[in-house]
């Protein structure tokens, strides 16, 4: 009997915490309603915004952690994603204090570790009831934290189009002429992408200088897979993920995001395309 | 035959871990990119195997894209990391580069067709890898995605 009674208090004891907890996060929210004026919070979200979508986030994403991070501060959000610039309202609850701003999004490389990173803050920032303060000091260190190893990336980079060499049948031979064309175009990538040359140019340059390495195989073992070296020496610069997110975005009904997004990756893989016949043109290699 | 398979499994999983290092993906997913990557590919690689089903490069790539997708989805809350993370480093391999440069290339090559018969080879390899292209996007995308829409509170919250 004894035992039931302190079961049952225990109970009651760990309800009423509950209940205490709940009042608590009530209480914040409400606080946070007051704290903050929706101009104070639509700027912080629009900086986060961009950043999320500059790293190659998908539509779905950026809206949902938007969304969980205005809620936390009280507040609805308006989010109207274009490619290149998000046009956001921000108001409370009763809607008497509202405010709108429109960001530019800037060109930055595809990254998933800072996407993680963002997106991880915004949970944060929902289940630990930061201040506006303390997550906008978190967003800083992130976006700070997030930096290339550009030795490391080329390595791999290159291991990874000679596997995909191996892939599509070339030989041994074929797949190291893919290493060093895939290692020799990216580096080139890499420098002119340090000094902001446009990204099509890169592109076309890059799948130019990789396809005229890659076509040594042709001098170097023309009774082997050649044309497979050749082939796939420029398989790093396919714009996989902007088409991946494309058609992500089409699924969400973004659908001007979605087309964007396609039309950028069907320039680029038109770029690399030009290089790549240009350097076999070059090399007097046919392509079919 | 078993060879083969774990010659395309390991360096699918290569291919995966490199495209993801290009795309900075957390380097604790790599492993889970590889793997996620490995799986799918050899099951496309089975799909396709005459001996096996013989399907279609399309269908095959629905299939494993549809598998790659579900273990992308359930892994993220293990490494508490976006699914898209693993989803589309491991999805890179099975991109159709080939039939998209293929197919631009034909188009350019239109331009240098001097006579009817050449322009219209060019224009039909244009045409013929277009399409390939376009639909083995569709059924890799498609099938990839749904599983992210499906179970939307575990990929969602897979960072929280």
């Amino acid at each position: 009997m004894a035992e039931t009674d302190k079961c049952c208090n225990s109970r009651e004891a760990k309800s009423t915490t509950m209940e205490e907890r709940y009042t608590s996060k009530e209480a914040k929210s409400t606080t946070m309603e007051e704290r903050y004026t929706s101009k104070e919070v639509c700027l912080f979200l629009s900086e986060y915004a961009v950043a999320l979508l500059g790293c190659a986030a998908t539509c779905i994403r950026l809206d949902r952690n938007v969304n969980r991070i205005a809620t936390t501060f009280g507040k609805r959000v308006e989010l109207f994603i274009m490619p290149r610039h998000i046009h956001m309202t921000v108001r409370n609850v009763d809607g008497d204090d509202t405010f709108t701003f429109i960001s530019t999004v800037k060109p930055a490389p595809i990254s998933f570790s800072l996407n993680t990173k963002l997106s991880q803050l915004s949970w944060h920032i929902a289940d630990d009831s930061l201040s506006l303060d303390t997550a906008r000091h978190r967003f800083e260190t992130i976006m700070h934290s997030d930096k290339e190893t550009p030795w490391v990336t080329l390595t791999l980079a290159s291991f990874a189009n000679a596997s995909f060499c191996g892939i599509f049948g070339g030989d041994l031979v074929a797949m190291l002429i893919v290493l060093v064309a895939t290692a020799i175009g990216f580096r080139l990538k890499q420098m002119m992408g340090g000094c902001h040359t446009d990204g099509r140019v890169i592109f076309l340059i890059c799948a130019f200088i990789s396809s005229v390495i890659g076509s040594a195989g042709f001098i170097l073992s023309p009774e082997g897979t050649p044309s497979i070296a050749v082939g796939t020496s420029v398989l790093y610069l396919v714009p996989g993920i902007p088409f991946l997110n494309s058609f992500s975005d089409l699924l969400y009904r973004h659908y001007i995001c979605a087309i964007s997004r396609f039309t950028d990756a069907i320039i680029l893989t038109a770029c690399l395309s030009l290089g790549l016949c240009l350097g076999m043109r070059l090399m007097g290699v046919g392509m079919f | 035959m078993l060879i083969e398979i774990i010659k395309d499994a390991l360096l699918a999983a290569m291919a995966a871990i490199g495209f993801g290092s290009i795309s900075r993906v957390p380097v604790r997913s790599y492993i889970w990119c590889g793997l996620i990557a490995a799986i799918g590919h050899s099951v496309r690689f089975l799909l396709m195997d005459p001996d096996v089903l013989g399907m279609h490069i399309v269908g095959a790539t629905g299939v494993a894209s549809f598998l790659i997708g579900t273990m992308a989805v359930f892994i993220s809350p293990l490494a508490k990391t976006p699914a898209e993370a693993y989803l589309f480093p491991a999805l890179l391999p099975m991109i159709p580069g080939m039939y998209a440069y293929r197919s631009f290339a034909g188009l350019a090559m239109c331009l240098f067709g001097d006579t009817q018969e050449k322009f219209d080879i060019y224009f039909y390899r244009f045409a013929e890898n277009g399409f390939i292209c376009l639909a083995i996007l569709f059924a890799m995308v498609i099938c990839a995605i749904i599983p992210i829409f499906a179970f939307k509170s575990t990929a969602f919250t897979a960072t929280r």
